[in-house]
């Protein structure tokens, strides 16, 4: 992987951590204001695994368990909360 | 440059080797069914989670996503240069990851002097005995990554060439799995409540 794409996700999921702490102050209803926050950290956390633990070069199944994960974890938390 | 390449396109050689991804499913699976416990505990007394949420520095949560995101960069930065065999430079970037972390660590250390300073002890509510539970579980974890990284930084600078590419990758994926596990604590307790 090039070197300057290491650093463009790095400013991506720095730029995504300010966003999601700022949606809170905005006021949006509960619920839209927990989806997006949401939506942000599965962003974030595609991009770590993707790219920093390069799962981006990996067999299928383990981006799918990945992805899976990510959306099954912010489903369950979306309707419980 | 010929660089060092492991063939991991391979169902059981995914990046950092495929017990380690067991490791990292099972902590993701654990810390996420714990905080699905919180979200369903936070049902029953809303007022007491939001209320004892905004009594948590959000600030802090975010510099400290900050150290972690910017540790896990300069560790995805090491590894590539081991594997092109600049090991001056790996050796630099695994430096600076631990700095990153060892700074979390620094920052943790103020929040929690903080918390029980002001009496919001483990004891405080449920809010709180999840609160450090979940964040004293995730330092336990940083605490072992940072002692992984160490030993690999002194392997590194022993024997260089003779380390072998797969317990680099092994104690990244370690790492990572720590930014991981931050990036599920960080928005359920810091942001939603």
């Amino acid at each position: 992987m090039k070197n300057h794409l290491y650093f463009k996700v790095l400013l991506s999921l720095l730029a995504l951590t300010m966003v999601a702490a700022m949606i809170v102050k905005f006021g949006f209803e509960f619920k839209v204001t927990t989806a997006i926050i949401l939506a942000l950290f599965m962003l974030k956390f595609l991009g770590v695994t993707f790219y920093f633990m390069e799962l981006k070069r990996a067999h299928v199944f383990w981006k799918s368990v990945v992805i899976i994960f990510v959306m099954l974890f912010s489903i369950i938390i979306l309707v419980g909360i | 440059m010929e660089s060092k390449q492991i063939t991991t396109k391979n169902i059981y050689y995914p990046p950092g080797g495929i017990l380690l991804w067991i490791i990292i499913f099972l902590e993701l699976f654990t810390f996420g069914m714990a905080l699905v416990a919180m979200v369903i505990y936070s049902k029953d007394e809303p007022e007491v989670f939001h209320s004892s949420r905004l009594l948590l520095n959000t600030t802090f949560g975010i510099i400290n996503t900050i150290f972690l995101l910017t540790s896990g960069f300069f560790m995805a930065k090491s590894v590539k240069s081991f594997k092109e065999d600049k090991y001056k430079k790996s050796s630099l970037y695994l430096k600076l990851t631990m700095l990153g972390g060892l700074f979390f660590l620094g920052l943790k250390s103020i929040e929690y002097y903080e918390k029980i300073e002001a009496g919001l002890s483990i004891g405080y509510n449920t809010f709180f005995s999840f609160y450090w539970m979940l964040t004293l579980f995730h330092v336990i974890h940083v605490v072992v990554g940072l002692v992984i990284l160490s030993s690999v930084y002194f392997s590194m600078q022993k024997k260089g060439k003779s380390l072998e590419l797969e317990d680099v990758e092994a104690s990244a994926a370690f790492w990572h799995m720590c930014d991981l596990i931050w990036l599920l604590l960080f928005p359920i307790i810091y942001l939603i409540f």
